[in-house]
């Protein structure tokens, strides 16, 4: 998908991540901004730790009667003029969202960012197809343009700093601006977009809630980018996985309140849309066919495998955000759609785990993503839950079950476990300058990138015993 | 098996009950409701009329305000709007038979909106005080697009429309049906996707400006 070919393995492409200062500079810019606006608005909500349990509460009780759910929304989406469609992989949604396009006779389609989107490949897809596809966020455009992925789910091109987009934008905009300054890049990005908004035949957006009681698609923004690419075009296809359902409207309100304050540190997004069904008789604007494509790929896997509270998530980014890994490493080093705590819940589920081992071991499990998630969800336990299985499925290499079955052999032998530890604090002593280990044979993943402490002239037991026994002589 | 045959089958393997009793979800959903109201972040003093017109004026959302007392006075109130930003008065009107009955004289109004509107002048449905939200429902009388087009928005929504809460525009009111769009409209567009950094004027308005109109309420 990349323009720029990305190293095949984990560790390949966060040696890549680390040694750009760029990136550093950018994550560390956008990210500040999020957990400091996000702080301050939940701060200032006295009751956000019961409105979490309820939205943790609303989200699971969606989940546990979720054939329930869907059926009600089925029925009310019809009702309302839509078409619904059922997807058990992300083929079979591309598939049918291609069938629409071909259908309606499309030649170019607009897209209102949706991560289920990428998660299907529908880029992909519509590129295979030969339909033309304009992105219409202002981060995705910018991706779209340099033949990127997302590294972020709520602000995809969060990679790139101003100066990156400046020199994107004079290159490929008709009336490009000058210098870097964001404004002026905003403006630049409007006037290149604007016909673009009723040039397509169809309009494809995701959702952020799927309505049950009356069949309707919220989608929220902060652009307008969603109802422009929804409203002028003769058809509208949404596509959502099938978690997405909330109850009612009202229902989706609380959700609403904690997923902006944890996304941005806003209040509610400038433009929150609940799309039900096509233009009706008399309606001056609107799309004449209105499709949802509902997508399971993976999820009800995941009900079944003990990944239930990750179908809570409600996309809004700020386990990214608070994440030390994600920090450091930034999006596209976790090589799937999602990334940070979450990816690493859900690549594993999406793509494989035997490819993805090193996704839930790239974790220090410091808790910080559980804090801040807004409806809960125990990513440590779920990404521990994946460590587990990686060991029982064999997927760890070799060479640490070896030196794991090791350290078992002599920690249940005390004395052997005694007189091995005893020997190697001497050993690795023999590599200190001045307290500290720059480098040191088969330790150079370590000492690479920083010192070691040296460690204490004794083991622990040594000094315990010989303490002890210096207090007996007192006695 | 098709593949809606296939996913709820899933579903119901991974643990849900087949046949669901309608009755005891409606009341969990209900409850969940009932919880709602105690959660929700608190507005300070005053009727929902002062709390919009409190949230309007706060920075973080962008927007202008003022209040007309008569729809009468309306067209001078956008007249005056526009000359101070610089504008000449013209206009495209949403199709509100409310707008559509005021005088207009003075004015070059547009009764379609065009793709690169300077200024659109709308009504709309209602307004939420918790948030300062405008409250749009797509129809004959209310495009979706004259609310994202143009470069200004004006928007007169009447006093007594205004309610406390999101949940209060989240039902049905009597003899209502769900639009293709119910919306939201909560200040001007903006982005933050370059470097997190906050600029107005994204795809939609890049300006707003909300007459509460006092009027019959
Ligand atoms: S896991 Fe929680 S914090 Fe992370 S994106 Fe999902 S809802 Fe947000």
């Amino acid at each position: 998908m990349s323009a720029m070919a990305e190293p095949a393995s984990f560790r390949a492409r966060v040696a890549a991540a680390v040694a750009d200062p760029r990136l550093a500079e950018a994550i560390a810019r956008t990210t500040g901004t999020a957990r400091r606006k996000r702080a301050a608005a939940v701060a200032s909500w006295a009751d956000f730790a019961s409105a979490r349990a309820l939205g943790r509460d609303i989200k699971d009780h969606v989940i546990a009667h979720l054939g329930h759910y869907l059926a009600l929304f089925e029925r009310n989406a019809r009702a309302s003029g839509a078409e619904v469609h059922w997807a058990r992989t992300a083929q079979e949604a591309c598939d049918i969202t291609v069938r629409i396009c071909r259908a309606a006779g499309a030649r170019r389609v607009t897209r209102a960012k949706s991560m289920l989107g990428e998660e299907i490949g529908l880029p992909h897809a519509l590129r295979e197809a030969g339909i033309e596809r304009i992105e219409t966020d202002l981060a995705e455009h910018i991706i779209q343009l340099a033949g990127e992925r997302p590294s972020h789910i709520v602000w995809p091109a969060l990679h790139k700093t101003r100066e990156q987009v400046a020199e994107l934008f004079r290159a490929r905009h008709h009336d490009a601006a000058r210098g870097a300054d964001v404004a002026a890049l905003v403006a630049s990005a409007r006037r290149e977009l604007r016909a673009g908004f009723f040039a397509a035949e169809v309009g494809i957006s995701g959702a952020n809630f799927l309505i049950a009681d009356s069949g309707a698609v919220c989608t929220v923004t902060n652009e307008g980018n969603a109802e422009l690419t929804t409203t002028p075009p003769r058809v509208h296809i949404v596509t959502a996985g099938i978690e997405k359902l909330v109850p009612s409207t009202a229902h989706a309100m609380t959700l609403l309140r904690l997923l902006v304050r944890s996304a941005t540190g806003a209040e509610v997004t400038q433009y929150t849309t609940f799309h039900c069904g096509p233009k009706r008789a008399g309606d001056p604007d609107g799309p004449e066919a209105f499709h949802i494509v509902l997508v399971d790929n993976g999820r009800t896997r995941m009900l079944a495998e003990g990944l239930r509270e990750m179908l809570r998530c409600l996309r809004c980014g700020a386990c990214l955000n608070h994440c030390v890994v994600f920090r450091t490493i930034g999006g596209h080093a976790y090589g799937g759609t999602y990334p940070g705590p979450m990816g690493a819940v859900l690549t594993p589920a999406l793509d494989g785990l035997a490819a993805n081992r090193d996704l839930p071991q790239a974790c220090t499990l410091n808790g910080q993503c559980q804090e801040v998630c807004p409806v809960a969800i125990p990513l440590p336990k779920l990404l521990r839950g994946w460590r587990d299985r990686s060991w029982r499925e064999g997927l760890e290499p070799a060479t640490l079950r070896r030196s794991l079955a090791l350290w078992r052999f002599c920690v249940l032998r005390p004395r052997l476990y005694r007189l091995a530890a005893g020997g190697a604090v001497r050993l690795v002593r023999m590599f200190a300058r001045n307290g500290w280990i720059r480098r040191m044979p088969f330790a150079g993943g370590w000492t690479r990138d920083r010192d070691f402490p040296a460690p204490p002239a004794r083991t622990f037991l040594e000094q315990y015993h010989r303490s002890s026994s210096a207090r007996g002589e007192r006695r | 098996m098709t593949a809606r045959e296939a996913i709820f089958g899933a579903i119901g393997a991974a643990g849900e009950r087949a046949v669901a009793d309608e009755a005891a979800i409606a009341a969990a959903a209900a409850g969940l409701l009932a919880r709602c109201a105690p959660t929700r972040p608190a507005q300070g003093a005053g009727t929902a009329r002062e709390i919009f017109l409190r949230r309007l004026r706060s920075p973080a959302l962008g927007a202008s305000v003022a209040a007309v007392g008569r729809a009468a006075e309306v067209p001078d109130a956008v007249r005056r709007h526009l000359a101070a930003a610089g504008l000449a008065p013209v206009v495209a009107l949403q199709p509100h038979p409310a707008l559509r009955a005021l005088d207009w004289s003075g004015f070059d109004v547009r009764p379609a909106i065009a793709i690169d509107e300077t200024a659109a002048v709308g009504w709309a449905h209602g307004g939420i005080a918790e948030t300062g939200s405008l409250v749009f429902r797509s129809g004959p009388d209310s495009p979706t697009l004259f609310a994202f087009l143009p470069l200004h928005h004006i928007v007169v929504v009447p006093a007594r429309r205004i309610r406390p809460w999101l949940e209060d525009y989240a039902t049905l009111e009597a003899g209502e049906a769900w639009p293709r769009n119910l919306t939201l409209v909560t200040g001007p567009s903006g982005t933050t996707d370059i470097e997190g950094r906050l600029v107005r004027g994204a795809h939609g308005p890049a300006h707003l400006h909300v007459l509460v109109l006092d009027e019959g309420g």
